[in-house]
This record gives structure tokens, sequence and C-alpha cells, in this order.
């Protein structure tokens, strides 16, 4: 038995379906049109005559179309007129049975699903830049699509749920994201959304079940051994089996924040700026948001709670926990099992305490905590977890000094993992290396871009040859500072920081000025649009590159090179600047 | 200031100009179109392409092929001319001023184009 493709499942039901009414409609218009052609008639003059078949078929046509184009071609006789009529009734009979099979056919979800399937596959083979392949349409793959969507790079979407894939037709996405709501962990699907597509980047397992995040990830590595998978992280089981598969990064929304508020606490500046860079228009580069450092209660000991308990522990700070359940930390700071409420609170000694997280997998849970906390300790830093989207405006009008969101926090995490591999480099280098750079840099950037939020982008340098004849040699290097002239002033620079250099897998963080460039460099910047726009023009004019390099400006067409040749400045024509 | 840049600038325009110059007035009226007018257009043309000739840059193209349309044009215009009259000689059937016009007014077009091209990049570039 050979497999069945869409085409085939597509044929066999449209052959189901419309094998009844074509049969029916064939042999009504055989029996019209020959009762018809049989009919005596007479023609305009009186002679006796009959319809031939193919006036016969034109007659029984409109006829039993209700068109009704009248007697044609001669006036009928009576017997004529008593057969139109039984053509007339059954032909619009057999016409409105046919209708309905046509419109049960298009309704018919079997085949509904082969079209759209086919669709997506269609429109993600097309795809000709890179793209990603999102598995899970939820609150974090869709923070995920918009993010991607304003770099302009498409994702092909599956999700199981009908409503979640109608929802990601109706965004107004700047490229076109192709959706199929389908189960991500048949093969088939993932063949679909272009699995062994050459330019698939990665596959993001986002779904709330941790078992189909798993055969996902199985599958994809069967699939294509190379695609890089990114998995959300759950618990710790799932976690062995995921390592298995071999290559799988995951990500934890708990872990990475409780990563940020630890930065946030020893290295506010850092953080900030980490913040600033991905694109959080609300930062104050000035004066960063500064969790203070002490003692800490925790109300939830779940996942968010283990991974703060975890990060906080490890520079000492004494932490309070409070859970209903059994499996507290065994170290460091208070253990206290039942509700959070004031006795609780009062037991933990929030009074005296820095800060309190209220980060249970409960909305309501975590309003009522903060509640309760501020009127004990109304000085306290309160950081709250919201778990739902739709919670939003309740939890702005509480006031608390940061709110966490898993999704949110994922969906930046992910997308800074897929866009900029090596920004994760350099702000990895800057916390463990090089600390003391940051006030530098953060200065420089100050300086040399504009307020707001920058655009962070990487650039592949080309190749730098030089169209100017007998210049390639001559060339001077090119460095990071000549690329970032202004081609309109060659004074001034463009609104443009160079973050790091990678080249042949080597990241150089923070080149400086005169780093010199060499063909199929990766440059990550960040700075203004105009500057990407500009910097983007000069890597593709050659004219201009060596104008910025080397300030002339070269003659062009081969009449003006032989002038300056005999005029003997073969570098560039006398210039009045 | 580049002396490149002035000298196809020069020329360029100028066979705007002249270009401009011949299709202006009533098209089928002979005695508006000098047969002169339409000849130094089409030499300038020509001076025009062979000095954008070598240059590798996309805007240098395009003005080259803008240019080569042009000329052409004029070309057929002035050998529509030529041959149909014996010689380019002032007087010439209505009908056939008409078509000789109306290429030079294509030809027009693309001059403008060039034009176009070349001050955007003269703007956009450098000052």
């Amino acid at each position: 038995m050979s497999a069945t493709s869409d085409l085939d499942r597509v044929t066999a039901i449209v052959l189901q379906l419309m094998r009844g009414p074509i049969l029916v409609l064939l042999c009504v218009y055989a029996i019209g049109i020959s009762g018809m052609a049989l009919m005596p008639g007479v023609d305009a003059d009186g002679n006796p005559t009959r319809m031939n078949l193919f006036h016969a078929f034109y007659f029984f046509t409109y006829t039993a179309t209700t068109t009704g184009f009248g007697e044609i071609p001669f006036t009928f006789t009576d017997e004529q007129r008593l057969w139109a009529t039984v053509c007339l009734y059954m032909g619009v009979v057999a016409w409105l049975y046919a209708i309905s099979s046509i419109i049960r056919l298009a309704l018919h979800p079997e085949l509904l699903r082969a079209i759209a399937e086919r669709r997506f596959a269609r429109s993600v083979r097309r795809i000709s830049e890179p793209f990603f392949i999102l598995c899970g349409f939820g609150d974090t793959g869709s923070l995920l699509a918009r993010g991607l969507s304003d770099q302009m790079i498409r994702a092909a979407v599956l999700d199981m749920d009908t409503e979640r894939i109608k929802a990601l037709r109706l965004r107004d996405y700047r490229v076109n994201m192709p959706g199929l709501c389908a189960d991500a962990s048949i093969p088939r699907h993932l063949m679909d959304a272009g699995v062994q597509h050459p330019q698939c980047r990665a596959v993001v397992v986002l779904t709330g079940s941790d078992e189909v995040n798993l055969k996902i990830a199985v599958m994809t590595r069967f699939l294509n051994p190379a695609l890089r998978i990114i998995c959300r992280d759950t618990d710790a089981s799932h976690r062995e089996l995921l390592a298995t598969v071999g290559e799988v990064t995951l990500v934890s929304p708990f872990e990475v924040f409780a990563q940020q508020l630890d930065a946030a606490i020893y290295t506010p500046v850092l953080r900030a700026w980490e913040d600033w860079l991905v694109g959080d228009h609300a930062i104050d580069l000035e004066d960063p948001v500064r969790p203070p450092r002490g003692n800490w209660v925790l109300c939830g000991y779940g996942r968010m709670g283990r991974a703060l308990h975890a990060k906080l522990r490890a520079h000492s700070s004494e932490i309070s926990v409070i859970d209903r359940n059994e499996g507290l930390p065994l170290s460091g700071g208070k253990r206290i099992l039942g509700h959070v409420d004031r006795n609780t609170l009062a037991d933990a000694n929030l009074a005296d305490a820095v800060g309190l997280v209220a980060g249970t997998s409960n909305d309501q849970e975590n309003l009522r905590i903060l509640l309760s906390a501020r009127a004990i300790n109304p000085d306290a830093f309160l950081i709250v977890r919201q778990n739902h989207h739709e919670n939003e405006l309740a939890f702005n009008a509480a006031d608390a000094n940061l709110i966490m969101q898993p999704s949110l926090v994922l969906a930046r995490h992910i997308l800074l993992f897929l866009l900029m591999p090596s920004l994760g480099g350099l702000l990895r280098y800057l916390h463990s290396d090089a600390p003391h750079e940051v006030e530098g840099l953060v200065r420089r950037a100050r300086e040399r871009l504009p307020r707001g939020a920058p655009l962070l982008w990487s650039e592949e340098i080309g190749a730098l040859d030089c169209v100017v004849p007998g210049c390639r040699e001559r060339l001077p290097d090119v460095r990071v500072a000549d690329l970032l002239r202004d081609p309109a002033r060659r004074d001034a620079q463009l609104d443009a920081l160079p973050l790091v250099v990678t080249r042949d897998g080597e990241a150089t963080m923070l080149p400086d000025d005169d780093m010199v460039m060499l063909p199929g460099d990766v440059l990550l910047l960040c700075g203004t649009r105009r500057a990407r726009h500009r910097l983007h023009a000069t890597l593709r004019n050659p004219y201009t590159l060596h104008f910025l390099t080397t300030g002339e400006d070269p003659p062009r067409s081969w009449f003006f090179q032989w002038l300056c040749r005999r005029i003997g400045a073969p570098r560039a024509l006398p210039a009045a600047r | 200031m580049n002396l490149e840049r002035v000298v196809f600038g020069f020329f360029i325009i100028l066979a705007l100009a002249l270009n401009l110059g011949f299709v202006a007035g009533e098209i089928d009226n002979p005695a508006h179109h000098s047969p002169w007018l339409l000849f130094s257009a089409l030499i300038i043309g020509l001076i025009t392409s062979g000095l954008k000739l070598g240059d590798r840059s996309q805007l240098g193209a395009l003005v080259l092929a803008a240019s080569l349309v042009a000329n052409l044009l004029l070309m057929i215009a002035v050998s529509v001319w030529a041959v149909a009259e014996g010689g380019l000689d002032e007087a010439i059937s209505p009908g056939l001023i008409v078509a000789i016009v109306s290429l030079g007014y294509g030809a027009l077009a693309a001059n403008v184009v060039s034009v176009a091209v070349l001050v955007s990049d003269t703007l956009m570039s450098r000052q």
C-alpha cells in the first residue's frame, strides 16, 4: 500500500461527494435532450420539422438552469411545450441537488483541513529568507511572533487550538506568518511547517503539555538532526528525558527571571542597559530600578520560588519562605508552612525584610499577598508574579515595584536568543569578565545614541573590494570607524555603536574603532534606523566605501579614468573642496 | 565639488534642454520643430552615454540605461526624417512630423528620468 498524499485525499473526497450529482445530471440531460429532439415541431412556414440535437441541448441548458430564453428557433408545438415542462422540472430539481452537493463539499471538514494543510505547506515552501517554526501559539508564542514580526522575520506557526490559529490570522503582522491548526507532534505537520526547509533556523516548542513538547523535540531531531531546538522548560523528570534528545536548549522563565532579579540587585546599571538594548522604552538609564539588598520574603515555593531561592542564596541573603506545601528548602532563613496571611507574614519577619516576592501560580492569591504585605511593611520592595495576560489591568493598578510575567520574560529571552546569539555572548562577557566596562559603555551609548530604545541589528560585511582600478592593492584597511562614518559628512559619525564582531565563529566584544574589518565578518550594532540604512547602503556601494576609507572620490567612468591618467592624477580629479 | 559630476551633469542637462526645445510647439506644425535641434540633442545624448560607460554603481547603470533609451528614440526619429523625405528637409508633411515629435517626447521622458536619478543621487550622497 502506498502512502496517500494530500492531493489524493482531496481528489477522493471530491469524487466521493460529487459522483451522485454528476450521474443524476448526466441522466436528466440525456433524457431531456433526446425527448426534445424527438418531439414533432413546425418551422416558420408551418412545415413539420424536429429540433436537432444541438438545439435540443441548447434549449435544455437554458431551461434546466432556469434562464429561459424562450422558444428558439421556432415557436413550439403543444407536444414540444409538454416536453419542455417536463424538462424544466427535471432539470431544476437535478441542479438543486447538484448545487447542494457542491455546497456540502465546500463545507466538508476533511476537505477544508486538507486544503488548509496544502496552502500552509505551500506558503512555507515559498519562504526564501531565514524563518523559525513556532509550535504552540499561547501567550508566549504570540509575544514571540510579535517580536519576530517587528524584525521582519517570518515564522510558521502550529497550534492544536483552532481559536488560536484564527487569532493568528487576525493579527496585523508586518510579515506573513503562515499558521496551521494541527498537532505539531505528528511528523507530517512538522514537515509541512518546514522542518527540512534549508532556511529553517530553529524550532521553538512552547505547547502547554510536556508530553507533546518532548514528542515534538524527538520528531524534529529525527527529521533534521542539525536543527536547533528551543523548548520551554518545566519539571525535572521532563528535563532528563529531553537531555537524551540531545542539543535541546531549555529555557525556563523562572530561571531567567531569577537571574535578572539577581543582576538587578547586584549590577543594576548593566541590568538596565540590557533591558534598554532589547527595546524596553520605559527604562531610565540614569536611574534604573534598584531592588534593595538584604532579607527577602518568598511567598510560594513552586518553580519560581525555587529558582529565586537558589539564586539569592548564593549572595547569602536571608530568605524566609512561606508555602502551604511540604518540601520547603532546608537551609537559609525561616521556613513557614501554611497560607500567606498576616500571621505567617509576621512570622517571616516581613517588618524587617527589604522586599517580598508574591510568586504563587494563582493571580488572585498574589494580589492578596501584596495587600497584606503592604499593611505590614509599606516600605518593602514588592515583586509580584502575573500568570495570566488578561489580568494585566489589575496588576498595573496594584502598584507593585516589579511585575514578573513568565510569558513576557520567556518570549523576550527566546527572541534575544534567536535574533542576536552574539548579544547573549556580550551580556555574559559583561556579567562575568568585565563588569567595569559597563559604566563606560553606557556613557558612550548615551553620548552617541539619541534617547529612546535603540535598534539592534547585525550587519554582514560582504566583499570589501574596491571597484576603482589599481586601487585594490592600495586601499588601506577598512576600520570599524570608517564604516561608521556618515556618507553625507565624512567627519561625522553615524548614530551607531558597534557591540560585537564575529569572525569565523570567534567573537570580539566591544571592538574599538581601529579594529580592521575583513570580508565575512558579522558586526552587531545598536543605533538608529537612519544609521542602519546608511551603513547598509555604504556596504553595498564600493564608491561610498572607498570615499569613507580614503576621503577620495575616484573617477567612475572610463573616460574620466583615462583623463585622470593623462593629467597625472590617477586617484582623483582635482577638486575644489 | 567634483569635476566628473560637473561635466556629466552639464551634458545630461544639456541633452534634456535640447530635447525639450525640439518637441516644444504644435505637434503637427513642421515650422515649430527644427531638425538642427533634433540632431544636436542626439549628438549630446550620445556623448552623455559615452561619459557614463564604466560606472559600476547602481545609479550609474540606471542613468546609462535611460540615456541609451533616449538615444535610441532620437536615432529612430532622425532616420525617419532622413529616409522619408530625402534628407533632413524642413518641408515635411504634418503626418510625418507628428510621428517624429512623438518619438522626441519619448526621448524626453527618458532624459527626465536620468536627470531625476542624477539629482537624487547627488542629494543622497555627499554634500
